[in-house]
């Protein structure tokens, strides 16, 4: 059987700005057109590729996760997925009823009830009156807003607004399933049980794709990933090509110059050695980071900042500060200088970066503001979810004689 | 040519398929429309009874017009058959522009805008209709077994509605001037067509240039059919003929230049 999707080789190509927006515009750009021959291959000079050379496919009952930057093509795929827009070159086959979880409240009118909405909204992602009809009361149920089915739309809080779109995309039967962000919806109650949906919906053969900046959720429910910069930079297994993400998307920014005090580089060290600014280790690990400062003026009185966050979602999971004056007389360093810091990666498995920052005390002036200098992949495999490796360890021992514990226990009981 | 058959087949597996949101979409409208409006579906009335009321006083006081019927039935039938095809362009030209948020966001055949446009004029040319009756009763004008005519001139006048809001709706998505040309092009052609004045009688050059009007075969076949108990002019016939061409050609243009509409609205 053919996959669900597939992506040939597709390209697709902007343009900058308005290309004609009035009539007055539209005549020399028709006499352009007419001694001129785009090939659609090139590009003009106001042109260019959003997407260049992509293909994946993806089976049924397969999940697959793009990741990238910002403007990295991931909306243009999802809006070529779901036919609202056409490639330039290559070809883009999706077999079956596609669900778009994308905007899921976009067809609904604020003048309209709930209720109304609902059979409006559905017959636009493509549900037959019957089938909405017969999911309505599971619809309102999911979404939570069963005492207002009656009320506009328009007095709906967003929250509702939101909750109501995604749970009529879930009640839709789709062959394929399009998803872009949604989790994001709806309050932590409700992402659960989004996300509880996605893997049934996996698990009764039905392929998805999912775009999302949140890695945590791409980890979670697909088993394959792209990292997707107008073009594919990486594919394969999600936890490979999230790696390879992380690697490259976050590097030690350039140093701005005209500063007092500058971090000039950042770098693990090992057995004496650099190794770089990436770093994969197993939970509990020892970390050791050189970072290399420039001094303008003798340092005096200034906290070293030291932030580990986690990279799916931003979460700050360390805020550590370092007392100059605790690692020597004041006025000893200018000029070049080495700060190690050493530390152990208590943390269950994912990607983490480290900021520094530089903060002089008396006048509470960022002499480096806060900057992301090192990226860490830490591996363990006992921990569900969470942040802090607790090291938990387990053990089973039998109690040592049923029989008198029961016993003890009528005896405790009133006569 | 075989490119050709598979695009109408396309269209129309499309609009099958997606029949059922051309009646959500147009009860939304239906049901958006009059809300928080005191008259309601009074203002579907409204528009032609005024426009008759005062063409009334024009061509029986200032300039007395012949007509085959008491003039304000003359008027009223031909523009409230007129209403219905220019209210439904209007609507359409930015029935697309209006929902840029559902173009440019999810997929499904675009047609569907002006489409629900016209089905949303077509409730209001229905309750326009209660008013041609009582001005008939008024007026003591038997209806007669002509009238079964009518889905025929209906029909005709649809095609040639529907082509014209498709090539509107999607001109004015590339080039927002469309809006404000078509206000200045419908007033003129309201005048080109026999709405409130009989025009076949009028010879020369521009004689000949509104005969080729589809839309005054049109008016004129629901005033024959209906108040005069007549079959409608033989004109129609050719009216058919354009309407279809157009309808075939229009259709065909908006099918193709569909996929550029998400990233040119």
């Amino acid at each position: 059987m053919a996959p669900a999707i597939e992506f040939d080789n597709v390209s697709k190509k902007f343009r900058r700005g308005e290309s004609h927006d009035s009539l007055r515009d539209l005549i020399p750009a028709i006499a352009r057109g007419l001694f001129r021959r785009q090939p659609a291959d090139s590009l003009d000079k106001e042109e260019f590729w959003a997407l260049r050379n992509v293909s994946f496919n993806v089976e049924r009952g397969e999940a697959l996760g793009i990741v990238g930057p910002n403007g990295a093509g991931k909306s243009t795929t999802l809006k070529l997925l779901t036919r609202i827009l056409k490639p330039t070159t290559g070809r883009c086959a999706v077999r079956g009823r596609v669900g778009a979880l994308i905007e899921v409240a976009a067809g609904f009118h604020p003048d309209l009830t709930g209720r109304e909405n609902v059979f409006l909204q559905g017959a636009i992602m493509g549900m037959k009156r019957a089938e909405i009809a017969g999911r309505f009361d599971e619809i309102i149920d999911f979404a939570g807003v069963g005492a207002f089915v009656d009320t506009p739309t328009k007095r709906y809080s967003s929250g509702m607004n939101a909750r109501l779109g995604f749970s009529i995309a879930a009640h839709l039967r789709p062959d394929v399933l399009i998803i872009d962000e949604v989790l994001s919806v709806g309050d932590m109650a409700f992402q659960q049980r989004c996300f509880d949906r996605m893997l049934d919906f996996k698990q009764r053969g039905i392929a998805i794709v999912l775009v999302s900046h949140n890695l945590q959720a791409v980890a979670t429910l697909c088993e394959n990933a792209i990292f997707l910069a107008n073009s594919v930079k990486a594919e394969g297994p999600t936890a490979d090509v999230l790696d390879t993400y992380v690697r490259t998307t976050q590097k030690l920014e350039a140093p701005t110059g005209g500063r007092i005090v500058e971090i000039t580089s950042a770098e693990f060290i090992a057995g004496g050695t650099p190794i770089g600014a990436y770093q994969e280790v197993d939970s509990g690990s020892q970390l050791d980071l050189r970072v290399s400062v420039t001094s303008l003026e003798p340092i005096d009185d200034v906290t070293f900042g030291f932030l580990v966050y986690r990279s799916s979602d931003q979460l700050l999971v360390y805020n550590g500060h370092i007392q100059s004056r605790d690692l020597g007389p004041p006025d000893r360093f200018m000029g070049d200088f080495v700060l190690d810091l050493t530390f152990r990666a208590h943390l269950v498995r994912g990607h983490y970066y480290i900021t520094l920052h530089v903060l002089h005390n008396p006048t509470q002036d960022y002499l480096v503001p806060r900057r992301q200098v090192a990226t860490i992949s830490v591996h363990e495999n006992r921990s569900r979810a969470g942040v802090a490796d607790v090291d938990l360890k387990a053990s089973m021992i039998p109690v040592a004689d049923p029989v008198e514990s029961r016993d003890v226990r009528s005896a405790a009981q009133p006569v | 040519m075989r490119t050709l058959l598979a695009d109408y087949r396309e269209i129309l597996t499309e609009q099958s398929e997606y029949r059922e949101l051309l009646f959500q979409m147009t009860k939304r409208d239906l049901l958006v429309r009059y809300k928080q409006t005191i008259m309601g579906f009074g203002w579907a009335i409204f528009m032609p009874l005024v426009n008759t009321a005062v063409f009334s006083v024009i061509f029986t006081r200032v300039a007395p017009l012949q007509t085959p019927v008491p003039y304000p039935v003359f008027a009223y039938c031909g523009l409230w058959a007129w209403n219905f095809f220019a209210s439904s362009l209007r609507f359409s030209v930015t029935s697309l522009t209006s929902n840029a948020n559902l173009v440019s966001k999810v997929y499904f055949p675009r047609e569907i805008f002006p489409l629900s446009a016209i089905f949303v004029c077509l409730v209001d040319f229905a309750v326009g209709s209660l008013v041609l009756i009582a001005f008939m009763l008024w007026y003591h004008i038997p209806a007669g077994v002509q009238l079964l005519w009518l889905p025929v001139v209906l029909a005709v006048h649809l095609v040639f509605t529907v082509a014209i809001a498709l090539v509107l709706s999607m001109a004015n998505l590339f080039y927002r001037d469309v809006k404000y040309l078509f206000e200045i092009v419908i007033t003129v052609w309201m005048f080109a067509t026999s709405v409130v004045y009989p025009i076949d009688r009028m010879g020369g050059k521009l004689g000949a240039l509104l005969r080729l009007n589809p839309m005054t075969p049109i008016i004129d076949a629901y005033r024959s059919i209906i108040l005069l108990n007549a079959p409608p002019p033989s004109s129609l016939v050719s009216a058919a003929v354009v309407a279809c061409i157009a309808l075939a050609a229009a259709w065909l243009l908006f099918h193709r230049s569909e996929f550029a509409f998400a990233e040119s609205i």
